[in-house]
């Protein structure tokens, strides 16, 4: 028997579909209409049960869509509103600025693609990988361009890794700003990265003795340049052409970019172009004039690297308000840039007493750990805090310890234990406590 | 310079896992073998790295040939940079302010410029040649880049009307004011303990944002809605993607959508003349329009579009 060609059955098939939505045309609308709402809150859930046992949805008596309908796919049109913001009043405009992802509404420990935050000083380049070089030379005994084949061509290896923006946080260091998860503590991201070790290109090129620094830099409209001393492009910095199983994303640096696991986000040069091996640190803008820490007695730190342990609770929070008293999963997420989690504790009374709550799935070193606590909310007001211990033992500071080391006009590296404030009525406040 | 942080309170028994790691890690690396093994890419020829490594180093390495005065920086500041910066490097909005602020460091609000803040000179002529001016980044000459440096170092009082930069006098001026105020990151710099009972005798809230959830919602002023019966929604997004970073503002002389006025005299020109100076690049009076504002890889379509777009909105 002759088979009908793909395309024609793709084609009938699309029009049962079609025809199977079209049907019930009234109980389509109820349906949108209660998925809508849906996603207003569980309030509404009561008044959506059209289709809760024993009656039987639409989706259920007609075809669905064909394979490939979207052949790359996307998210359901329900998860609409799960995307990056960004904060319009930060910056001056939005080529050289930052959005945040979405913490409240994503699971586990695996930013997706799409939701991974931006951050560009001059905009997101279009970059055509066969146009794309890496060039290493300066200290070195073979300086090499290399084209993006050549590049992929090396030994890889995969790591998953939190990616962090030192200022993650920063607006809320003369007091509590924010009004969301999201623009708290969003300029946070955690990929699985795949890529080349920095230490095998340094190998193949030579490094000459007295070398100490390296310069990377990106092939955006800013020229990006950070520097890297060789102590971590030897230890585990990542030249990454993929994240989370397909290419990097033109957000996060397509077609190349580096990592340093654990440190400062802008460290991990975009579109990366140039390394250049040198005697001594470049003291480019974004490790002076910016990039670096004022203290109180108008020292400024440099080269402030670590992203050092901080955590926050996802749920409650001002996205994910409580509905009515009874068990919840509190849970949340926990950060080292020195190694893995070793613990998170939780308190509901602003810091006077503390529970241990559990670590949930992955344990990686420098990624982000999942953490949560059964609690039988009694519908009483309470401050909500966790605190992360890294397996250095370092225990993540309150904002009068962090204060009184650093001040206020630091800008960067802002760790401090995040206070939500739980209402009777079960909505979520960001407040800072004595 | 660097230290790395301090592995302190560690266990005996984390040192030695980690030192095996650190064994094993030497041993995964000694496997790549020596310089050339894979053999791949392209040797770098001297002129190829020339034309990439544009980093400037404190003590002048990497400076380009040639010198700029004060006297032209100020036509080319004036012309290239006064409209983000301000004419006195005050700043303009949120762009950022270049000099001034000397003495703020310990004040609650700190003013960190070239003059109050910044270490190198290197720095400024280093951004300058490779991220400025920002609409049009790395179009500067060296020449107009050593003028330009110059000038700001003028603005903050380092150096004489009279004086011109080069390779020669660079040691003059190689070091910035607050060059010694940098110090080695100490951290960790906080002893936090982990007390899980009686942590503290009371607790107080003593900050909660002031700014309302609407508040925040009618700040979202930067993206451009289209006005009443402009359904040009392509024009809308080329605009608000592209072109809003300079028409908001009126960064760079460029006009503002909203400034109806300005825009009636560009009317009359008619739209065919208009896409094509936003295409082809535009010299006017009040500012330059770069070719397709800087963003090359905008079709002639996009660009076309917003054009339309914004004569609708200026209309």
């Amino acid at each position: 028997m002759r088979q009908p060609k793909v395309e024609e059955t793709d084609r009938l098939l699309t029009e049962i579909a079609k025809s199977g939505d079209q049907l019930p045309a009234a109980e389509r609308r109820q349906f949108l209409k209660s998925g809508l709402s849906m996603l207003g809150g569980a309030a509404a859930l009561a008044g959506a049960a059209k289709y809760a046992p024993p009656n039987v949805p639409p989706w259920t008596k007609s075809l669905g869509a064909p394979v490939i309908a979207d052949p790359y796919g996307q998210p359901s049109p329900f998860e609409k509103d799960v995307v990056r913001r960004n904060v319009p009043w930060l910056t001056a405009d939005r080529i050289a600025s930052i959005s945040f992802t979405p913490l409240a509404d994503i699971k586990g420990i695996i930013t997706p693609s799409g939701l991974v935050f931006e951050r560009y000083h001059a905009g997101r380049p279009e970059i055509d990988p066969d146009e794309h070089h890496l060039m290493i030379h300066g200290m070195v005994d073979r300086p090499i361009i290399l084209s993006m084949d050549e590049l992929m061509r090396f030994p890889s290896t995969s790591m998953i890794r939190f990616l962090e923006c030192p200022a993650n946080g920063g607006m809320e260091w003369r007091g509590a700003q924010m009004t969301k998860l999201q623009f708290t503590h969003g300029m946070l991201s955690c990929c699985e990265w795949t890529g080349v070790l920095l230490s095998t290109i340094l190998a193949e090129v030579g490094v000459q003795k007295g070398a100490n620094w390296i310069l990377a830099e990106g092939a955006d409209g800013s020229l990006m340049s950070r520097s890297i001393p060789m102590e971590k492009a030897l230890d585990d910095a990542l030249v990454v052409f993929a994240q989370n199983g397909e290419a990097l994303r033109r957000e996060q640096g397509y077609p190349i970019r580096l990592i340093n696991p654990g440190w400062e986000g802008n460290t991990c040069i975009k579109w990366l172009r140039r390394l250049e091996i040198g005697d001594s640190p470049y003291y480019q803008r974004e490790e002076t004039s910016k990039y670096t820490d004022l203290m109180p007695d108008g020292k400024a730190r440099e080269f402030t690297f670590v992203q050092e342990a901080n955590s926050v609770v996802t749920t409650p929070s001002p996205e994910n308000p409580l509905k009515g008293k009874g068990k919840y999963w509190l849970e949340g997420l926990a950060w080292s840039g020195r190694g893995k989690v070793k613990a998170v504790d939780v308190s509901f009374d602003g810091g006077i007493s503390w529970r241990p709550a559990r670590l949930t799935g992955m344990i990686e070193p420098r990624a982000l750990t999942r953490f949560g606590l059964e609690w039988d909310w009694d519908g009483s007001p309470a401050l909500i805090q966790s605190r992360c211990i890294d397996e250095t033992g370092y225990v993540q500071p309150t904002y009068t310890q962090l204060r009184a080391v650093r001040g206020s006009s630091s800008i960067y590296h802002k760790n401090a234990i995040h206070t939500w404030r739980l209402h009777a009525d079960g909505s979520v406040t960001n407040v800072q406590v004595s | 310079m660097f230290r790395f942080p301090k592995l302190y309170k560690f266990k005996r028994l984390s040192l030695i896992v980690l030192l095996v790691a650190a064994f094993a890690t030497t041993v995964v690396n000694a496997k790549v073998k020596g310089v050339g093994h894979y053999g791949y890419g392209k040797v770098a020829t001297a002129e190829e790295i020339a034309g990439w490594d544009i980093d400037i180093r404190p003590d002048g390495r990497g400076l380009p040939p040639g010198s700029g005065s004060v006297e032209d920086g100020e036509i080319l500041y004036e012309d290239q940079c006064a409209s983000c910066h301000g004419s006195f490097g005050e700043g303009v909005g949120k762009y950022p302010v270049l000099a001034g602020g000397e003495g703020t460091l310990t004040e609650e609000r700190p003013e960190k410029t070239v003059g109050s803040f910044w270490a190198h000179t290197s720095t400024l002529f280093d951004y300058i040649r490779r991220a400025m001016p920002f609409p049009q980044p790395a179009s500067l000459s060296d020449e107009e880049t050593y003028a330009i440096t110059a000038y700001v170092l003028y603005l903050n009082d380092l150096v004489e009307d009279d004086f011109v930069l080069s390779q020669d006098t660079w040691d003059e001026v190689a070091k910035l004011p607050n060059n010694s105020n940098f110090v080695p990151d100490p951290r960790p710099d906080t002893q936090a303990v982990r007390c899980m009972k009686d942590c503290k005798k009371e607790v107080k809230i003593v900050s909660e944002p002031t700014i309302t959830a609407e508040e925040v919602a009618a700040a979202d002023d930067t993206i451009v809605k289209a006005a009443a019966g402009n359904e040009n929604e392509k024009g809308a997004s080329v605009y608000n993607g592209a072109c809003a970073v300079c028409h908001n503002s009126g960064v760079a002389g460029a006009p503002k959508l909203d400034d109806k006025a300005t825009w009636k005299a560009r009317l009359a020109l008619g739209e065919a003349t208009l896409i094509k100076h936003a295409i082809e690049g535009f010299q006017g009076d009040a500012g330059m329009m770069p070719p397709k504002g800087g963003r090359m890889d905008l079709s002639d379509e996009d660009v076309a579009a917003a054009v339309k777009f914004m004569l609708a909105e200026a209309e």
